[in-house]
């Protein structure tokens, strides 16, 4: 049997210790280990796009990421989202105001993948947010939403950063 | 998932010698390494974690051709700018794969050798016969239901699909993969199931793969990756096809052209036939549409995916118009 | 255009009595800002100190039995607690589901024996960590007898199946109107077995407090129906029980009773004494509860020549499995759709080796609609008619089914306002008449409704101190809006601002709800809210006038309560928490419910919530009461590779009045993309040999991405209808993806010639 690995995850600036199996993947970790259960499972296995997190700032799938994997890697979760102050980033703030989200499950993962899609530059045109947000799903079908909060913020940023 | 050790490698030749030992598997992205970890189809005694392994990440294009690390993701290969330029349909195939978040982890390695989605072989507790995880242990799929299975390259002993979209692209391109130990031709570095469904590449035992490299050509410079499926995007491919052409000067006739095919094969699938019915032939709708029916020779459907017959010859045949302008 | 920003003719609230205010508004959603910041709690992420993982495992054969179980490796494995199968597991009360179907015998156990369906719950592993029950789960070693298994309805050997009473349903004269008709139209429709997938799958934490008393956090759109379970199992009372489900991240109807893998997690727990937690896996919940079954239709409609229906005969059938019924109602929108002088329709249920199918958005009405509404479109075609023009000639004064007089239709507008958003006036009736490339373009069109139901609701209102107010019920919120809503309704009575209002829901504790299906709750909770709000505020101005402390005493005749002050009219007002402060109080609250006035035992009062059985209670209506809406829909279709994707989408409701319009939006096209994977991807695969779901994940059984979903445009022409609900408004929540199927198919044919009958329609179909 494989010991058990001592390891330390940096995420949302934070240092966390833990000792867990190397099979732990990184989305159980978060949830079942550190209390971080922002990030969602939908299906564990790399379909749904519920478990989105940035590592080293791209977002990945945490469901197939195993957690000794992100060791000495930079983590951001949804918890991490917001500013220090508590101000909602620009995405999140887009999502309440074009109500974006039904049942709200799948929107810590949309929101992830979202702002990367940004800042990717692939929030060019609907057609394009349509085909890189389409990783993931939405159950409650709150597409027309994502697409016009992802188009808003994205205008936001780069207003802001102009 | 089975109960694995996990190690890091910082050298190429050690996470070589660790992986002879049987049971010890590298991980690079984990999308379908762990996918089938937790399916229970692969049971690791040993993950060699090859993402920290210096120097094999790098996209370098020169004269010669592209030289994509094994490391490299799919989503860096597919913004390459040199790639997008003089491979168009290496990085069409790579953006029309998966997910954002998928190719942001997958390496090229890792997606050249992803494996089947066939349902039974994911199946393992619902399907204990299948010859690709335990040889001569029967087909579950044979006689059952198959939209999604391969009629070309096929054997009585396995009819999976190899579902990926790069190595159709690397297919139609000529690649070449290099590993630790050699360089093989693309052509030869999938093997068809024969009666060892449980082989699919020729690569042996801690032989890792360090980069593929794609040779110029004016037919790489103007190529396509054409994808079909049901759903529009986030979907493996119906049928595809990696078309490559380069014309004459007369702007018409066709000096060279190269063609595979995806999602209908149990490897990625270079149609030859085609090439040669039109190579030296004038471009036009009715003669590629034509030609476009040599893809299919020999194929065999099983139950319910005969339709990829009819449906793989109109893709070929789109992909040539696309690259030639034929609207 | 959307519903919201719709021209003022057709707004939300036009003449509502409260109009001027908050309920109607198209708030933001209350509870948006936790579920950004990822801070909304969901059952499994309830903070339960010491719980122990348990994982299912399921049969892996469609009938036969479990012959023998060596639990010795899995017991054996690092970790494991406690290895549970028919052999040792806690014996529990039956309890009937939903439907009244009671498991035989005079007990109970969730882990089968007998097997009736492949992926049926057999055994469970109870360790330490998520990861060792799980690999221990695998080292089961189970031997089957394995007997032959009808999987489908589509296998010869399951036969014709069994009639269902309730669902035969003729008058006039059918076969004789048909046989004499001039147009007559006969074809088979079919839909697959398809999926709720709500995105959090099912799962659940028990913590048994005491031996008698015990905690679940579960998703449920039902607490208090869930509630009655579990106490029912254990042979507990009705409060020794507490359901928490504050979030949920989707049901669909699938998410509304306690369920075998409910009763697997609740026997570890009582038996481990340790709280356990439970996380049905993806490919699990295809079979962990049961979707919507598969269904078939035959459908023949005579016509005169001018369009008039004359004759409508529908035979159906639909599966269900071989222990109980479950009957996915497919005469439902064919009886009151269209005025039909003769008709004649029946159902057959056929029992074959599935889990019990269950409800699925818009139960009945979905496939029901998406049989009818394509044969219309094939008569239309049939007629040389516009297809909508064939459905105003047949617009029904009246409901035929029931023969009484609808509290509100407004269908015809919503042919009018949908059709000339989206151009339908332009369109060329020819099959392949319009292109674009290698593109054929299609417009399809179809209609979608709803019944309206109603059930008793229960509320409590507290005013506090401080001018704030707490509305409080059992009632759950499950992306719907309910949190949104009662603020909004109480904000509305007690003239305070919507953001002094905290709504609590979700937790058996608090007041009583039914259950949050056949599109309900909005209306029959406002109506709670509404009802209770006004008792508190009468309470308040009692309270003002009478209490000998009170500043306000004897002042005037009565007291106004608005921005969270009470006074007269004319002089002095004070804040509502001055009030409560001089008459010694830091709080006024009320409860209320809307059962009607009868002396009930609290045992009846309990049945009345959860149980179906508070729908009884209420008065026979004399009016028909529906939501109704057009969907106009246009497809491309690529005419080399048959791939179809839907290019627009313009939806006309008739859905009353919407208390808040932009969630209504929201769940309006939640449906519509629902309907779009319905139409073209949904589809539960199963092995013919032994009933396995080949597509039993997120891959394989699609629905919808973003990519495959176009700005949808929505227009609601509904006005108060409070004939059908205290407070105006219709069925909201299932409505919409009534309809879209056959709108997509028809548009399909439009584009192809090709008319698919069977969903989904795919690639394959058009080649
Ligand atoms: C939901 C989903 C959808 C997908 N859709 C598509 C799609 O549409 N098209 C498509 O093409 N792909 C698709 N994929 C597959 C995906 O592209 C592959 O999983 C991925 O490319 C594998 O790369 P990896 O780095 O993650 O490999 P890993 O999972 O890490 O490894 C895969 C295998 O390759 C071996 N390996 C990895 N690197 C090397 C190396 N350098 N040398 C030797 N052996 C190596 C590993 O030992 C392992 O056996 C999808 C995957 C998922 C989960
Ligand atoms: S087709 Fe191949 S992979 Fe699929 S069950 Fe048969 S042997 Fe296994
Ligand atoms: S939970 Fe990771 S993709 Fe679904
Ligand atoms: S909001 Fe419910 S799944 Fe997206």
């Amino acid at each position: 049997m494989a010991s058990l690995r001592s390891m330390e995850l940096e995420i949302n600036g934070a240092q966390y210790a833990l000792t867990i199996e190397p099979r732990v993947t990184l989305l159980d970790a978060l949830r079942e280990n550190l209390g971080l259960t922002g990030t969602k499972k939908g299906c564990d296995q790399g379909q749904c796009g519920a478990c989105t997190v940035h590592v080293d700032g791209e977002r990945v799938l945490a469901c197939l990421t195993l957690a000794v994997q992100a060791e000495g890697r930079s983590i951001r979760t949804i918890e991490g989202l917001a500013s220090k102050d508590d101000t909602l980033d620009a995405v999140q703030q887009a999502f309440i105001e074009e109500d974006a989200f039904q049942c709200g499950y799948c929107t810590p993962g949309q929101i992830m993948s979202a702002v990367a899609c940004i800042r990717e530059g692939h929030a060019g045109s609907d057609a394009e947010i349509r085909e890189f947000m389409a990783g993931n799903l939405c159950r409650c079908g709150a597409y027309n939403g994502i697409v016009a909060a992802v188009r808003k913020a994205a205008q936001r940023i780069q207003g802001a950063a102009a | 998932m089975n109960d694995f050790d996990y190690l890091r490698a910082t050298a190429l030749d050690e996470a070589s010698t660790l992986a002879k030992t049987p049971g010890t598997m590298f991980l690079a992205g984990g999308t379908t390494l762990i996918d089938l970890a937790k399916c229970g189809v692969e049971r690791p005694g040993t993950l060699v974690d090859i993402t920290r392994l210096p120097d094999l990440s790098a996209v370098t294009v020169d004269e010669a051709g592209a030289t994509i690390g094994a490391l490299a993701t799919m989503s860096r290969v597919a913004v390459d700018a040199a790639v997008t330029e003089r491979y168009p349909a290496v990085s069409e195939a790579l953006l029309l794969a998966a997910s954002a978040q998928l190719r942001n982890m997958a390496t090229i390695g890792g997606n050249l050798m992803q494996r089947t989605r066939c349902a039974y072989f994911r199946d393992p507790a619902g399907y204990p016969a299948c010859n690709k995880r335990m040889p001569g242990s029967g087909c579950s799929a044979l006689e059952n239901v198959t939209r999604d299975h391969a009629i070309l390259g096929t054997s009585d002993q396995c009819i999976a699909l190899y579902p990926g979209d790069l190595s159709v692209a690397l297919t139609a391109l000529g690649a070449t993969v290099r590993t630790t130990s050699r360089e093989i031709p693309i052509a030869r570095f999938f093997v068809e199931p024969g009666d060892r469904p449980d082989r699919e590449t020729v690569l042996e035992r801690g032989e890792i793969v360090t980069a593929v490299h794609v040779p110029a050509s004016a037919a790489a410079a103007n190529s396509t990756y054409l994808k079909v499926r049901d759903r529009q995007s986030y979907e493996f491919a119906a049928a595809s096809a990696a078309v490559g052409l380069e014309l004459e000067e007369d702007g018409r006739t066709i000096r060279d052209i190269r063609v595979a095919l995806g999602g209908v094969a149990t490897v990625p699938w270079r149609a030859e036939a085609v090439e040669a019915a039109l190579r030296g032939r004038r471009l036009g709708e009715t003669t590629i549409r034509e030609a476009s029916r040599a893809a299919v020779e020999g194929a065999r459907s099983w139950y319910a995916n005969g339709y990829k017959i009819e449906l793989a010859c109109r893709v070929v045949a789109r992909a040539i118009m696309e690259v030639g302008g034929i609207k | 255009m959307s519903l919201t920003d719709s021209p003022a003719k057709y707004g939300s609230v036009a003449g509502s009595e409260t109009a001027s205010g908050p309920l109607g508004r198209a708030a933001l959603r209350g509870d948006g800002s936790l579920k950004v910041r990822g801070a909304a709690t969901y059952a499994l992420e309830q903070p339960v100190e010491g719980v122990l993982h348990c994982v299912l495992v399921q049969s892996t054969i469609g009938a036969g039995r479990v012959a023998a179980i060596d639990r010795s490796a899995a017991e054996a494995a690092p970790g494991v607690r406690l290895v549970l199968d028919a052999g040792n597991s806690l014996t529990l009360a039956p309890m009937p589901d939903f439907f009244g179907n009671t498991p035989p015998g005079d007990s109970y156990v969730p882990f089968a024996r007998e097997i009736s369906f492949n992926g049926e719950l057999i055994a469970a592993v109870v360790a330490d960590t998520l990861e060792q029950a799980r690999a221990a789960a695998a080292l089961l070693e189970v031997t089957y007898e394995e007997a032959r298994s009808v999987p489908t309805f589509s296998d010869p050997r399951a036969g014709e199946g069994r009639a269902v009473d309730a669902m035969t349903k003729e008058w006039g004269e059918p076969d004789a109107a048909f046989a004499e008709a001039p147009v007559r139209i006969e074809a088979t429709y079919e839909t697959p077995r398809e999926y709720n997938l709500p995105i959090e799958p099912h799962g659940l934490i028990v913590h048994f407090e005491a031996d008698d008393r015990l905690t679940i956090y579960e998703p449920t759109q039902w607490v208090d129906g869930t509630a009655r379970n579990y106490a029912g199992w254990f042979g507990l009372s009705f409060d020794a029980v507490r359901i928490v489900s504050p979030f949920i991240g989707g049901g669909f109807g699938s998410k509304a009773q306690g369920l075998p893998h409910s009763a697997a997690a609740a026997i570890a727990a009582k038996m481990l004494g340790r709280p356990v937690k439970l996380a049905v896996t993806r490919p699990q919940t295809f079979t962990a509860y049961g979707g919507r079954p598969a269904t078939r239709q035959t459908l023949r409609l005579g016509a005169a020549a001018d369009g008039r229906l004359l004759a409508l005969d529908h035979d159906a059938a639909s599966e269900t499995s071989v222990t109980g019924t479950f009957t996915e109602t497919l005469g439902i929108v064919t009886k009151m759709m269209y005025a039909v002088p003769n008709l004649s329709s029946r159902q057959n249920v056929v029992p074959v080796n599935t889990v019990l199918p269950g409800p699925f958005r818009a139960p009945g009405k979905n496939p029901s609609a998406f049989a009818f509404e394509c044969a219309v479109d094939e008569l239309a075609v049939e007629l040389g008619m516009d297809p909508v023009d064939l459905r105003r000639v047949n617009e029904p004064d009246h409901d035929f089914e029931t023969g009484k007089p609808w509290s509100s239709r407004r269908l015809l507008k919503c042919y009018d306002v949908a059709g000339e958003a989206f151009g339908w006036a332009g369109r060329n009736p020819a099959p392949r008449s319009m292109r674009e490339g290698r593109q054929l373009i299609g417009w399809g069109m179809a209609v979608g409704t709803h019944p309206v139901y109603a059930a008793p609701g229960e509320a409590t209102v507290r005013l506090l101190a401080n001018g704030s107010v707490e509305v409080s019920s059992s009632a759950i919120d499950m992306g719907t809006g309910t949190y949104t809503i009662l603020a909004q309704t109480a904000a509305d009575v007690l003239g305070v601002p919507v953001e002094k209002v905290t709504v609590r829901l979700g937790d058996s504790r608090l007041g009583r709800a039914p259950v949050a299906g056949g599109s309900q709750l909005a209306n029959l909770m406002t109506a709670a809210v509404h009802k209770t709000a006004l008792a508190a505020r009468d309470e308040l101005v009692t309270l003002g006038l009478t209490d000998p402390n009170s500043p306000l005493r004897d002042q005037a005749n009565t007291l106004t309560v608005a921005d969270g002050r009470i006074g007269a009219s004319r002089g002095g007002a004070i804040s509502v928490g001055e009030l409560l402060a001089a008459t010694g109080r830091d709080h006024l609250e009320v409860t209320r419910d809307t059962l009607p006035e009868a002396d009930r035992t609290p045992e009846e009062r309990q049945r009345m919530f959860s149980t179906l059985a508070g729908r009884g209670a209420l008065p026979d209506l004399p009016v028909s009461r529906h939501s109704f809406c057009a969907h106009f829909i246009e497809v491309r279709v690529d005419e080399d590779f048959g791939t179809i994707r839907v290019s627009r989408v313009v939806t006309a409701f008739d859905a009353g009045r919407l208390y808040n319009p932009k969630l209504a939006e929201s769940q309006f096209k939640g449906g519509i993309v629902m309907g779009i994977g319905m139409a073209l991807l949904e589809e539960g695969v199963t092995d013919p040999r032994n009933g396995r779901i080949l597509s039993s994940n997120l891959a394989d059984y699609r629905i919808a991405t973003n990519a495959d979903v176009p700005e949808i445009t929505t227009i609601s022409v509904g006005e108060p209808d409070y004939d059908a609900t205290p407070l105006g408004g219709k069925a909201v929540g299932e409505l919409s993806i009534v309809g879209v199927a056959p709108a997509i198919a028809n548009a399909v044919y439009h584009a192809t010639g090709r008319r698919v009958r069977s969903l989904p329609i795919k690639l394959d179909d058009l080649l």
